[in-house]
């Protein structure tokens, strides 16, 4: 289980990288690597040429500034997980990356590899959804903005295209009154999701929802936007039993969720319901000002 | 067409021939001799690979041996000797946190960059930061009392 | 009785007795193995070094069933790089075939296979070309390059499937899929049938598993043309019977073929096979004239290595309205999958057939087994070997016995155990059960857990609605069995070669394999405690045919008691020649001659171990009149109570002594996700003298630990075509850090009559849990109306179950 051969280019930019990756015929990019290489081991990638983009210090930058949250394409998933500009500007983002895979994952994982990786089980993609975050990629045409809703196509296939770069993702930071909540079901602590959702509230000052949006992982071919089965809650100023029972219902009716080794389509249907309720109590409560 | 690549492997610089393919894992073994780091599924799913790179764990099977370029690699063979071993190998002896040994490299060294960071981790703490790592032997309770003993200095 | 929560057993009054101290470079471990293997300085397969070392990698099919057209291996052979292409066809050509050495039994369709496929492929995985090359990965390159046409068949992929009339056929020329049928009946089960008050029938379905070592399988073979000699480095646990079966396919005589086991990243029966690969990598290094290697990655081994366990069971209970059990009949359908592995993939299914009455006075028993064959990977051996499937249909056979008649599960078991005073005890079998009192070993485990006040105590949290059970299980387990109905050779005895050298050090070389269990540990404080000398002062070497004639290898909860007894033997021999010396020396009767602290002593006069030693090499002249020189032994070790083959009745004594086991678990499970809590999970464990307690709870937490994976977490699938879906360690999961329940463990001590008290441990913890969880599972989903009839228990499974009885999930509900 080895990779086939390719040829191998650290870029010491950005520049060099979209260079790099044009010249390719079959560029892969290489940030964290924890996706990228089972597959070059399995021989089910075979790029000719790998850009390396971990020795470009600007990717690894993160900051927030006119009402955006800004990282860098090469932020790790543990940085996201552990310190405090994704702590206190985009929570969660935090929470969905400590839920990926392993702190040894975790230390080389990176927010833009996992989101331009695509797998439609994985967190961060979800969360992006959630939070209509968008990323910048760069390529030979220069720069351009994709927003979440226009980034997963399929399973492990985004709208970027071949010889452009993902180079930061941005999320609407985190004001006072949003509420936020990732919860899922895995297997084992570490394991993708059978299925998992991400929750994104905002209530006012008087405590009523004015913002309501949802996406699931493990729940279809992409990341699933289940913001529609959650629209009714604009305009409440509770959770209360009958609508949650609805809600979880529209759910229910609204995803088709694969069917595989580690759960049936039925069942992850079930776990969708459970899960965003539990998603909405606590992304409504994390709303609650003051707290 | 192989490269040179640069690095500290366990605190003494070293300089190897690497093929751009190759994995980290292999050049450590094979063009190293540091057969400690061993490889049990080469998709990082197992964790017997285990390093620490730049003093943070990751996956030798998931990183390319060219990635190291100048950075520093720890591996188990840098961690204790037989004649003076770590408090943490100490503690996994006298807990019974390995029996075929295959896993207890990278277990070590997972749970090093865990105490680096967590002087006094509960149990729940240690299994979730060590759940990179399978054991088929153990049952993991001697390898969670082992963590926490090497911890609390409890270790003879 | 010991309890582990309390201190460590001080019991060191019987010589080899007591906890060794493995603390050879005085650093404090515990187990002597521990000191390379925490420092990197294990040497396992693949650290092997050999500077012209070429690596091999196999081709393998990616149909499950297809004739080979065509196989060009042009392009691969002309890759830099590329020393050898082979196919399944020229090695076929010039080299011995495997076979399952069990020309006797007439049900069983007599096949032979060689190392790769020749012109039909039958399961995805089946190797199919080698190529050698510099390194592994210009090999994997290689197989890129190779054309294979393929002509596609259709696949049998359900073992019920494949047993319909009209069904695809695995082999062209068998009338049908049956690898192996046995039929058998003990009794008059129609009499029991037809007096019986009731009759209770129940389907079972155990799914495929696989033990999963870390470390996969693997071989490096050296050939030395010039002498005509083969050494294999194998990571196996019978290297002595893996010459055996090398000679066979390489044609080179015992005395030509040099195996060797390094150390092993673990077994779990799962390397107690000859798998083909090692036979291949021999082939090769005969041909190459390099030094080559194969080591199996990890889709290699989840693919084509070995599975285990799958079987469906319908069996029928008799019962009397008092639960007394009157007749027992199953029919078992075995997926044996390809059945080209030696041993072969029947066996463990055929160890279900003999076990199934477990611990029950059942004298009317039919059964009927069908192994079958499909398109899928190999079945064989795994930890537990048959008998978790057994002992699970029947211990929950007995909880619905129970549930049918509205009694206590105790109160049926009670009502079927075999009787104090019946043991020992032949089971209807003709397993001859030595073992302590299983009403006591009940009482003890029901004392432990309290019984009574827990039963109320989970009925009133269920009153609550909550899902929580209480489920026991008890099981008997034959131990080091002999081979020889099961592989047609080999047998169960074991060798140690144990040498007292010239310095008062002892080195033992012995026929089993450790692969993780701290055999050198044991072994070295059974043989110090013989010979009066500190445990640190005994080297222990196994896994290497070259220097002890032969050896059965560890499998069978097999070690402490043939290995075991072995060096308690050899030991005694050398230290009686000792106490002979001793004598000599001090002018006394050997009668009259203590052994102790390292003295021989006869009164006041002493003479230390040491001196008598160097006596027997390097001053002989101190020896006896007529004795020969030097302190070293070669003893075969065969308990005699064994048979090789079944009577005319069918009835056979397999096992040389018998281990007992009985576990009480106490789970929640969570109704709107379908996972298990184990609240509490007890064990009383007998296997005779205890050598190392410290050692046995390891073996027993990590049998605990693979018993709750292949109930909650693991599963082989394949699709409908016949395509492997569990081929990584992310879809074929195991237990992780946090997923393995704490485990009380209880000791009980009967001693066996075999040297030493030893019964053998290592598997009865992963036989008897998963029917005590089942039972708790089952226990706690009573009002829901599930009837927990698979050993699968995984929460898809739960979901599933509760799905099908109309209950849905609660979104709102505060838990799960």
């Amino acid at each position: 289980m080895k990779p086939g051969r390719f040829e191998y280019v650290a870029a010491r930019s950005v520049a060099e990288a979209v260079d790099a990756l044009g010249a390719a015929e079959a560029g892969s990019v290489l940030a964290g690597g924890q996706s990228l290489v089972p597959l070059l081991n399995l021989r089910l990638a075979r790029p000719d040429v790998i850009v390396d983009v971990n020795r470009i210090p600007e990717l690894e930058a993160a900051g927030r500034g006119n009402g955006a949250a800004r990282f860098g394409a090469l932020y790790r998933q543990r940085w996201l997980e552990s310190l405090s500009v994704p702590a206190e500007s985009a929570p969660l983002l935090a929470e969905a990356a400590a839920l990926i895979g392993h702190v040894p994952i975790r230390n080389r994982g990176t927010i833009g590899g996992s989101l331009a990786h695509a797998d439609p089980a994985s967190e961060l993609p979800a969360a992006l959804v959630a939070l209509e975050g968008e990323v910048t990629v760069e390529g030979p045409a220069g720069a351009r903005r994709i927003p979440a809703s226009e980034l997963f196509v399929g399973p492990l296939t985004t709208s970027i295209e071949p010889g452009e770069l993902l180079t930061a993702v941005e999320v609407p930071a985190h004001v006072e009154g949003d509420g936020a909540a990732f919860v899922e079901f895995a297997r084992r602590h570490g394991d993708f999701a059978v299925a998992g959702v991400a929750v994104a509230l905002h209530r006012d000052a008087g405590g009523a929802c004015t913002r309501a949006r949802a996406a699931g992982c493990g729940l279809g071919p992409t990341p699933v936007d289940l913001s529609g089965a959650v629209a009714g809650l604009v305009g409440q100023s509770g959770l209360d039993d009958d609508r949650l029972r609805e809600l979880a219902a529209a759910v229910a009716a609204g995803v088709d969720p694969p069917d595989d080794v580690h759960g049936s389509s039925d069942y992850r249907r079930e776990l969708a319901q459970v899960l965003l309720v539990r998603g909405l109590r606590t992304a409504w409560a994390r709303a609650e000002r003051g707290r | 067409m192989t490269m040179k690549v640069s690095f500290s492997l366990n605190g003494e610089p070293v300089e190897t021939d690497a093929e751009p393919r190759e994995l980290l894992v292999d050049v450590l073994r094979d063009r190293l001799g540091r057969t400690g780091t061993h490889a049990g599924c080469e998709q990082g799913s197992c964790g017997a690979c285990t390093i620490l790179v730049d003093g943070h764990s990751v996956r030798s099977c998931l990183m390319l041996a060219a990635q190291v370029e100048g950075c520093d690699v720890v591996t188990i063979e840098g961690i204790g000797s037989p004649e003076g071993l770590h408090p943490l190998q100490r503690a996994m002896s006298e807990h019974h946190g390995l029996q075929c040994g295959f896993c207890t490299p990278g277990v070590v060294l997972s749970a090093i960059e865990l105490l680096e960071t967590h002087p006094d981790p509960s149990r729940s703490e240690i299994e979730r930061w060590m759940s990179g790592s399978i054991c088929r032997c153990t049952g993991y309770s001697g390898i969670v009392d082992a963590v926490s003993a090497a911890a609390r200095g409890r270790v003879r | 009785m010991t309890d582990t929560a309390t201190a460590p057993r001080t019991d060191t009054a019987d010589p080899g007795a007591g906890p060794a101290s493995g603390d050879d470079a005085g650093n404090g471990v515990r187990r002597t193995e521990d000191t390379r293997f925490l420092t990197g300085q294990g040497n396992y397969l693949g650290d092997i070094h050999r500077p012209d070392l070429r690596h091999v990698a196999i081709l393998r099919s990616t149909q499950p069933h297809a004739r080979i057209r065509s196989i060009d291996t042009t392009g691969a052979m002309v890759l830099p790089g590329v020393l050898a292409v082979f196919t399944g066809e020229e090695l076929a050509a010039s080299s011995g075939r495997f076979h399952h050495h069990l020309p006797l039994i007439p049900t069983l369709r007599q096949i032979q296979w060689s190392v790769m496929a020749v012109d039909k492929v039958i399961f995805v995985g089946e190797p199919i070309a080698a190529v050698v090359a510099e390194n592994r990965y210009i090999a994997e390159d290689a197989l890129e390059l190779i054309a294979v046409e393929y002509e596609d068949l259709p696949p049998v992929v359900d073992p019920e499937a494949a047993l319909e009339p009209g069904s695809p056929l695995v082999y062209d020329d068998w009338p049908d899929n049956i690898f192996l049928y046995i039929p058998g009946s003990h009794g008059d089960v129609d009499g029991a049938f037809a007096s019986a008050d009731g009759v209770l029938r129940e389907r079972f379905v155990h799914h495929r598993v696989s033990g999963l070592p870390l470390e996969g399988h693997g071989a490096l073979g050296e050939f030395d043309p010039a002498r005509g000699r083969l050494t294999l480095h194998a990571s196996t646990q019978s290297p002595h019977m893996l010459r055996t079966t090398i000679c066979e396919v390489t044609g080179l005589s015992e005395a030509q073929v040099r195996v060797i086991a390094p150390d092993m990243g673990g077994g779990f029966g799962v390397k107690n096979h000859f798998m083909r690969e090692e036979a291949l990598v021999a082939l090769i290094a005969m041909r190459v004239h390099y030094p080559v290697v194969w080591q199996q990655d990890r889709f290699e081994h989840l693919a084509a290595g070995i599975h285990s366990r799958e079987q469906i069971h319908e069996a029928e209970v008799a019962y009397r309205a008092d639960g007394r059990v009157l007749g027992l009949r199953v029919r078992i359908v075995a997926d044996v999958g390809s059945p080209e592995i030696y041993m072969m993939g029947c066996a463990p299914s055929v160890v279900t057939t003999g076990v199934l009455p477990n611990t029950y006075d059942l004298p009317n028993y039919a059964f009927e087994l069908q192994c079958v064959v499909t398109n899928k990977c190999p079945i064989g051996g795994y930890r537990g070997f048959g008998q978790p499937q057994a002992i699970f249909t029947i211990e929950r056979l007995m909880d619905m016995l129970a549930d049918r008649l509205g009694m206590d599960p105790v109160e049926v078991r009670r009502v079927n155990l075999i009787a104090d005073d019946a043991l020992p005890y032949t089971t209807v079998t003709g397993a001859v059960l030595d073992t302590g009192s299983f009403n006591e070993q009940l009482d003890e485990l029901l004392e432990a857990v309290d019984y009574r006040a827990l039963k109320e105590q989970v009925a009133a949290e269920r009153a609550e609605g909550r899902l929580v059970g209480l489920g026991i299980a008890q099981m008997v387990e034959p131990t080091a069995p002999n081979l020889h109905a099961l592989a047609g050779q080999y047998g169960g005895f074991e060798m140690c070669m144990l040498t007292m050298q010239p310095d008062g050090r002892v080195t033992v070389h012995v026929g089993t394999k450790s692969q993780g269990q701290g055999h050198e540990t044991i072994y070295a404080g059974l043989a110090a405690g013989v010979l009066g000398v500190a445990p640190g002062d005994v080297e222990v070497h196994d896994g290497d045919t070259a220097v002890l004639p032969y050896g059965m290898g560890t499998w069978g909860s097999r070690s402490a008691v043939m290995g075991g007894g072995a060096v308690v033997k050899a030991a005694e021999q050398v230290r009686d020649k000792m106490i002979a010396i001793a004598a000599a020396m001090l002018g006394a009767e050997p009668g009259a001659v203590e052994l102790a602290e390292g003295m021989f002593r006869v009164g006041e006069a002493a003479v230390p171990v040491a001196q008598i030693a160097s006596a027997a090499y390097l001053h002989t002249f101190l020896l006896p009149p007529g004795m020969d020189p030097g302190l070293s032994v070669v003893v075969g070790y065969d308990p005699g109570n064994t048979s090789p083959f079944p009577d005319e009745q069918g009835k056979l004594n397999v096992a040389a002594t018998y281990a007992t086991a009985a576990a009480a678990a106490v789970v929640e499970v969570s109704p709107n996700d379908g996972t298990v809590t184990v609240r509490d999970l007890t064990l009383v464990h007998d296997c005779g003298r205890v050598i190392d307690q410290f050692i046995l709870d390891g073996q027993i937490r990590g049998a605990i630990a693979q018993a709750v994976g292949a109930t909650f977490y693991e599963e082989l699938r394949y699709d409908d075509g016949g395509q492997p879906l569990t081929t990584t360690l992310l879809d074929y999961t195991v237990p992780g850090f946090g997923d393995v329940p704490e485990t009380r463990i209880i000791h009980r001590e009967t001693p066996s009559a075999l040297i030493g008290g030893f019964r053998g441990a290592g598997e009865g913890a992963i036989i008897v849990t998963p029917p005590a969880l089942a039972a708790a599972v089952g226990d706690a989903l009573r009002e829901t109306g599930v009837t927990i009839n698979q050993a699968n228990l995984g929460p898809q499974h739960l979901r599933r179950m509760l799905r099908e009885q109309g209950v849905s999930v609660d979104p709102l509900a505060a838990a799960g």
